[in-house]
């Protein structure tokens, strides 16, 4: 055992490494420098520690609470649609049909393309003036043609129809992967029982598939915290701050305005919300998985 | 010191076998001006290849990819264009490099001189002016004159005048006016032409405090939100931008159009435009008791702090900005050149007569205050702007005395300096 053990530590250390390298240091340094007050364009103010300043500007500062109101929205809207989306998809996928393979590949294509161009894709499709929206809604009636990104709750809504169009697919493997440890036994003998499709999809897939399920949630939530390309390219953060989501706000503060310190206050703040996200779901995941074998 | 000494050093920095690059940090070229003057100044420094790197349209995204990589002493930067609100930013941050040494004083004189201020920080200068923008208004001549109407003078009198004749035109896709409104640097420019011209002002630079929340910005900012949005203009425009803008006026769609001077060109080409011939320029309307106001903009060049060959950058820098390659591209483009001579130059005013008018109005354009923190007070003004102006029951009274109590941090920020 003891050495199982030790060779077990060398397998693990290069992952370790890596982890240490480009999470957990980056992790540090950005709390380090949440509590300091650091401008790049005054140099001469220094680089001040100012303890919990940053963060205590952060839970006054209305534009990040409004930020973090329309984050909320697009990881609620786009994380439950993608999972619903998803399961569909691995449903499908799963029955034996001719072609299935080509399929299968086809579906994971939007997932495939790297979202800074698909998102410029779904710029030039929501153009006022020559996007594909405004043809497949208004035809030929340029007259009629609207600026979805010009609109805030429009531009919401295609940020998040964006993302949904792109990781469905993503949601989609994960739920697949969970079908497929499903025994066809199970459906033989609700067969044998004279079970229908919708008893079987509801009695044995959908309870045995939640942990799948919650795994994609999990994923696709905490993923959807770190929205950030989508926005930067279709909208940057506009029209009036509609889609100024947490991570764009952030990346402004430092890159734009070059507020070192409060720009990284707001990704720690990001990176404690998403923490706590993950330990929740964890938590729930590992008492799902126990319950169907707790045959105490 | 004058340039020629450190160039008579050239050949010995270059090798004969290695063209060193200059790597030149710019936009699309969408008039075509750029690719030549590169090319004429390959073939006269067969030793320099200037190696293009093209960043986003947006000053807005242009300026963040810029600050990108001097956060990361990018050493394969070495001249890049600038805005005339960087200069003192990149200063105060020690990114651009002070051009003192190759661009004295002397020289300077040849520039129109809000220019050279807008590039001098702290008594150093940082850019070389390239081109000069002032904002101005475009008219289509023929629907003026069929209604027999003469250029407004008043906002309120362009506002009347597009709604006559957008309801007496029979043409479905007609707005009466089209600018630049999305939430970007391009909507401060914008919307600081109304409050000017109502007497009003973005911030009060002795007082260090916003000036958002005084009636007259307020007034101006409702009248875009109440008359402007939606009324003349479709809320199209609340995600234009210069270049899509400037389209819907060359399709012939809007009676009126805010624009800076490249528009002349582009909206009288008759490859680009179906209104060429029918355009108008005058200077911008401004409210009743006021007087027009245009924001000044421009480009210059700018080189790197981190550039590796600063000296071989200031002989790029120096070619492109030179009085020829000035007349040059101003004969090509029509576009407002920061060099004084350009307005005078016989050639230019044969081919652009309204190069007489641009300067008056460039000499008179109002550059946007000269601040190191002017990105972050940017950010807090597009905002309360795009807020205010997209929703028709905006509070703006609420809005922009929030915009105003935000600026007032960030130009504290400014005060311990002033202090000491």
């Amino acid at each position: 055992m003891k050495r199982a053990d030790r060779a077990a530590v060398w397998f693990v250390l290069p992952s370790l490494f890596l982890v240490a390298l480009f999470s957990i240091y980056p992790i540090c340094a950005s709390v380090r420098l949440g509590f300091y007050r650091t401008i790049l364009m005054l140099p001469w103010l220094g680089e001040k520690f100012v303890g919990l300043e940053n963060y205590a500007d952060l839970a006054t500062d209305a534009v990040a609470l409004q930020s973090l109101g329309v984050t909320l929205l697009f990881v609620g809207a786009s994380a439950t649609m993608e999972v619903l989306v998803g399961a569909g998809m691995a449903l499908l996928l799963n029955e034996s049909f001719r072609g299935r393979g080509l399929v299968r590949a086809a579906v994971l294509v939007p997932w495939a393309i790297p979202t800074v161009v698909s998102s410029q894709m779904w710029r030039y499709i929501f153009n006022d003036r020559y996007g594909l929206f405004n043809f497949l809604v208004f035809g030929r009636d340029t007259s009629r043609y609207i600026a979805p990104l010009a609109e805030p709750w429009l531009a919401r809504a295609a940020i998040i129809f964006a993302d949904v169009w792109k990781t469905s697919s993503f949601a989609a493997l994960i739920v697949l992967a969970g079908l497929q440890t499903i025994p066809d036994e199970l459906y033989e003998a609700a067969e044998v029982d004279g079970a229908g499709a919708w008893q079987k999809l509801r009695r044995i897939t959908l309870p045995l598939l939640k942990p799948a399920l919650l795994l994609a949630l999990l994923f696709r939530t905490i993923d959807a915290f770190k929205v950030f390309d989508l926005v930067f390219v279709m909208t940057q953060g506009g029209p009036a701050d509609a889609t100024n989501v947490l991570q764009f706000y952030g990346y402004k503060k430092i890159f734009a305005e070059g507020m070192i310190g409060y720009g990284s206050a707001i990704a720690v703040g990001v990176f404690l919300i998403s923490l706590a996200l993950a330990l929740l779901y964890i938590r729930l995941i590992g008492a799902r998985v126990l319950e169907p074998g707790a045959a105490r | 010191m004058k340039p020629w000494p450190a160039l008579l050093l050239l050949p010995l920095l270059v090798s004969p076998l290695h063209a060193a690059d200059i790597r030149f940090v710019t936009w699309r070229d969408t008039q075509g001006y750029l690719e030549p003057l590169i090319a004429d100044f390959e073939a006269h420094n067969p030793d320099l290849k200037i190696v293009r790197d093209v960043g986003p349209h947006s000053s807005t995204e242009f300026h963040d990819l810029l600050a990108q990589k001097f956060r990361n002493r990018d050493r394969e930067m070495d001249v890049f264009f600038m805005d005339v609100i960087w200069p003192a930013e990149f200063a105060s941050a020690g990114w651009a490099l002070p051009l003192d040494r190759f661009f004295p004083r002397e020289a300077q004189k040849k520039f129109l001189p809000a220019t050279i201020r807008a590039n001098t920080y702290a008594g150093a200068i940082y850019g070389v002016p390239l081109f000069v923008d002032a904002g101005l208004l475009y008219y289509r001549k023929d629907l003026l004159q069929k209604y027999k109407l003469s250029p407004p003078r008043t906002w309120p009198e362009l506002v009347e005048q597009a709604k006559t004749i957008v309801a007496g035109e029979k043409h479905a896709g007609l707005t009466g006016f089209s600018g630049q409104f999305k939430q970007y640097e391009g909507l401060v420019c914008n919307m600081m032409e109304y409050i000017l011209s109502n007497n009003g002002d973005l911030w009060d630079e002795t007082r260090l405090s916003g000036a958002l929340r005084f009636p007259a910005a307020q007034e101006a900012a409702r009248f875009v939100r109440d008359r402007i949005i939606g009324e003349i203009a479709h809320r199209g425009v609340l995600a234009y931008q210069e270049p899509e803008s400037l389209a819907l006026f060359s399709e012939g769609r809007a009676v009126f159009h805010r624009n800076w001077p490249y528009a002349w060109a582009e909206a009288n080409d008759a490859h680009k435009s179906k209104i060429a011939g029918q355009v108008g320029m005058t200077t911008l309307p401004a409210f009743p008791g006021g007087s027009s106001a245009a924001a000044l903009g421009g480009w210059q060049l700018g080189i790197s702090r981190y550039s590796r060959r600063p000296e071989l950058a200031w002989h790029f820098v120096e070619f492109m900005t030179r009085a020829e390659t000035q007349r040059r591209i101003a004969l090509q483009t029509g576009r407002g050149m920061a060099r004084e001579a350009v307005y005078r130059d016989p050639e230019v005013l044969e081919k652009y007569p309204q190069f007489r008018m641009q300067l008056a109005v460039s000499m008179r354009a109002v550059p946007r205050p000269t601040t190191p923190v002017y990105v972050p007070l940017s950010n807090i003004m597009q905002r309360y702007f795009s807020t205010a102006i997209s929703a028709r029951d905006s509070d703006i009274d609420r809005l922009a005395r929030h915009a105003d109590r935000e600026m007032d941090r960030v130009l504290d920020l400014l005060r311990p300096r002033a202090a000491r």
